[in-house]
Formats: C-alpha cells, structure tokens, sequence
C-alpha cells in the first residue's frame, strides 16, 4: 500500500528524534572521559597550588599531560575509518591558546587568584556552549555549575580557593563524567 | 515514489538506521547502547541488524572486550547513501501531496 503524506510526515518526525537522541548519547559519551581525565588533573594543579603555591609551574607539565590524555582518548574511541584525524581539534585549540594570550596580554591579570580562577570560568563557558548548541541539557548543566563553584569560591573563600577548586572543581568535572556515561 | 525502500521501512530498521545517521562515517557503536536507544528486545535488534547486514547496509564487528563479548555495529556506505535516499522519498512525498 502506498504511503500517504501524513505517514511520511510521521516517519520524518520519528527519524528526527532518534537521530537526536542518538546524538546526544553519542556526545555525552563522547565528552565523558574527558571530563574524567581534566577532573583528576584539576584534582592535581589545585591540590599542588594550594599545598605548594610556589610549585604553579606545574601546571605546565599538567596541561601538557591533559591535552596528550585527551588526544589518545579521541583517537581510542574512535572506531573504523572513522579514526582519522581532525585538523580542526589542533586548530581548536591552537585559537584557544592564542585567544588567552592575546586576552593576558591587553588584560592581564593582576593577581594569582584571577588567573586560577579564569580558567576554569572558560571551561564553564565552553560546557555550556556545547550544551546550547548541541541541545545537550546536561553539559549545559555541567557548564552553569563549574561557573557558579568558581564564583563562589573566588568571592566566598579566596584564601582556600586553590583547595576549594581542587576538591569542588576536580570532584565536579570527575562526577559530572561519570554522570555523562550513564545516559 | 509511493513506497519506499521495503528494507529501512520498518519501525525497528529505521530506528536503527536513524540512531547510526549522526555518527561520523564509520564510526562504530556497542549493541547495547543501540539497544537503548531502539528500545527493541536483544533477539528483535538482532534479527533486524542481520536483515540491515545482509542487504549491505550494515557492518557488524564481534569482539571480546574486558573479557566479554562485544558486538558494535555501523552503517555502510551504502547503507548511508540508502537512508539519505529513503529520507528523500519521504520528502518527495510529502511535497507530492501538498
């Protein structure tokens, strides 16, 4: 029997959503490690920054550590001849990089705590961009509240930021990846 | 165009092909997670991936994994181009009778 234009219009909207649906599983899942492994490093950088202050340079070795981490997990969980690799990951952050440098040198900040709490106030951002665009409800979630645990501890507890991050911000993007992995 | 490829036009087959549509090319993705996502039995998904595999529109892969038995699936060249072209057709129908 031949399909009428209602059907067609029904099947269209049942394509729409599992499409959806599969894409927002496939991102969470996706993000999850992530998410995981820049936890645990947070964990470290603040936990460092709080119990050795004068140690900050570790962050370099941290941030290095985390971009490799992150780049393997990607190429890991990439299956098939879907394992090929993006040029615009390097990009992407290559412009991050830069953006900052560019920001830190016409504004740069004037005190440790604002630099500490910069970065984090531009993961928040990032997680919520995703989240907007992606119509991804929980990293937008994800994004509002690393942003408001950041406020809180800059204004609230400047004296114990570095631990508050540490504990708060590290055990947040760990949890919140492993939130993401049980979509 | 009345009806459609026979082989996607079934709830089960869409649904499958429509949860592979959005992944990259290629990309693989874990029975169980597809099984969510359909919201079919285990032996349904099966029967309706083997029918999706033998017409070409499937690439199934079985391996262990952590020690147990992993099966993930993705869509083909072919099956993406059908899905694409099986979508048209239910464009081209709704724009017929409008």
């Amino acid at each position: 029997m031949p399909l009428t234009s209602n059907e067609a219009a029904q099947t269209l909207r049942d394509i729409t959503q599992t499409e959806r649906r599969s894409a927002k599983a496939y991102g969470y899942n996706t993000a999850s490690p992530h998410l995981m492994l820049w936890g645990v490093i947070w964990m470290i950088g603040y936990g460092i920054d709080y119990a050795r202050p004068q140690w900050s340079a570790v962050w370099i070795p941290l941030v290095v550590i985390g971009s490799l981490g992150s780049f393997w997990i990607g190429w890991r969980m990439r299956s098939g001849t879907a394992r090929r690799s993006d040029w615009r990951h390097g990009a992407t952050a290559l412009a991050v990089v830069l953006f900052v440098s560019a920001l830190f040198a016409v504004i740069p900040p004037r005190t440790g705590l604002q630099a500490a709490a910069f970065f984090p106030l531009l993961v928040a951002l990032f997680y919520a961009l995703i989240g907007i665009w992606l119509k991804a409800p929980r990293m937008l979630m994800l994004g509002a509240a690393v942003a408001a645990l950041t406020l809180f501890g800059f204004f609230e507890l400047p004296a114990l930021f570095a631990i508050w991050m540490a504990v708060v911000g590290g055990g947040g993007l760990l949890l919140g990846g492993v939130w993401l992995r049980n979509v | 165009m009345d009806q459609p490829n026979a082989i996607i036009h079934q709830p089960v087959r869409l649904k499958i092909m429509a949860a592979l549509k959005p992944l990259p090319p290629g990309e693989l993705l874990e029975f169980v997670r597809l099984k969510t996502i359909v919201g079919a039995t285990e032996g349904n998904l099966g029967a309706h991936i083997a029918t999706l595999e033998e017409a070409g529109y499937l690439n199934v892969e079985k391996d262990f994994h952590a020690k147990r038995p992993r099966t993930r699936v993705a869509l083909t060249k072919d099956g993406r181009r059908a899905f694409e072209d099986y979508v048209a057709d239910l464009r081209s129908i709704i724009g017929a009778d409008s």
